[in-house]
């Protein structure tokens, strides 16, 4: 009984409000052990001309599908001063299928080039108000949420896409214009909460 | 491999394609069209799912059982599964008891999921329930819900 009244409540909190445009990145300091051993925040990653924080994991089907994409972005952006993380919050799979371990072995294979960390207990998450992966949170230099939202519109194949919702954002940001779409949807896998 | 084998092999897989669920490709616009026609008449929920999903899949049962229950209660079920999942989609509605017309995803994700519910982050499962009379939203959550918050909505809808 216990465990279903604190699952009932996971499912409230959960669901909490996800952050709005124009908010300062939260949790700045919340350590979390990247796949290199280090332990990192988002203060330490932020980049000179913007952050970019991926919520995603290794096993959704539509992280696989889109993963491809988190690596062109970095090898495209990072040079421009933005900076790119991957933030695993499946804490309920730490011990399974998204341990260190395993994220060290998918990013591996996957050509991550970019750091890949666990947020413990899922705290980032719930700060962003994240909910699914892949989930895109875009902040400028000021620490601003000026993007959220998905990668681009066909997680499927990327030579078929139409609207390159998050590239387009960043090519915003760094041009110093507004932000066209600062927000965008995509069905994800929902972060597995403790 | 044996003609026979390869026969009853044939005869199987005719037999399976035979008995589909009738799963048919939609849009948001036109499922919007669906839960307005059924204003006045019956309660809508609506119930986003994939394969993949497996608190989709262990909440599936429920609602199909829901279903059955009430007779003002028309159950739509939308896949959001890959095309290519078509088959496996149809296989998994007809083990689960769907005898309806159920449908799968035939839209962008971005404008999908805003014609349902520009609330919804994209997080599966997600459900909606529209009311019988009013055919306005009684509620709607992301993630797998207990039986009782099922229950209520559905009530609330059904003005119980």
């Amino acid at each position: 009984m216990r465990n279903f009244v604190l699952f009932i409540l996971c499912i409230s909190f959960n669901q909490a409000a996800e952050l709005e445009l124009g908010a300062s990145m939260p949790g700045m300091d919340h350590s979390m052990i990247d796949i290199s051993g280090k332990d990192l925040t988002l203060g330490d990653i932020k980049g000179e001309n913007g952050t970019l924080v991926i919520f995603s994991c290794n096993t959704c089907p539509w992280v696989i599908r889109w993963e491809d994409r988190y690596v062109t972005i970095a090898e495209s952006y990072t040079p421009e001063g933005i900076s790119v993380v991957a933030v695993n919050s499946n804490a309920s799979r730490f011990e399974g299928d998204d341990s260190l371990e395993k994220m060290a072995t998918h990013a591996k294979e996957k050509k991550y080039n970019f750091p890949y960390v666990q947020d413990d207990n899922s705290t980032l998450a719930r700060l962003f108000g994240a909910t699914k992966t892949p989930h895109i949170y875009l902040f400028d230099k000021s620490n601003r949420l000026v993007y959220r939202g998905a990668i681009d519109d066909n997680a499927r194949d990327s030579k078929s896409v139409d609207e390159h919702f998050l590239a387009d954002a960043i090519d915003n940001l760094i041009e110093g214009k507004p932000i066209e779409k600062p927000i965008s949807k995509a069905i994800g896998c929902s972060i597995k909460f403790p | 491999m044996n003609t026979n084998v390869i026969k009853s092999l044939l005869l199987l897989l005719f037999l399976q394609a035979c008995d589909k669920v009738e799963l048919l490709p939609i849009t948001s616009q036109e499922i919007m069209k669906i839960v307005e026609m059924k204003k006045d008449n019956k309660a809508v929920l609506l119930n986003v799912w994939a394969l993949w999903c497996l608190p989709c899949v262990e909440e599936f049962p429920m609602i199909v059982e829901f279903g059955k229950v009430y007779d003002d209660l028309e159950v739509i079920f939308i896949s959001a599964d890959f095309e290519e999942q078509f088959n496996e989609v149809s296989s998994f509605l007809k083990r689960n008891g769907v005898n309806s017309t159920s449908y799968i995803k035939n839209q962008k994700d971005d404008p999908f999921i805003l014609g349902i519910d520009s609330k919804w982050t994209g997080s599966l499962p997600f459900t909606i329930v529209y009311a019988k009379s009013s055919g306005k939203v009684i509620d709607s959550w992301e993630g797998i819900a207990p039986e009782s918050k099922f229950k209520s909505a559905i009530d609330a809808a059904l003005e119980i």
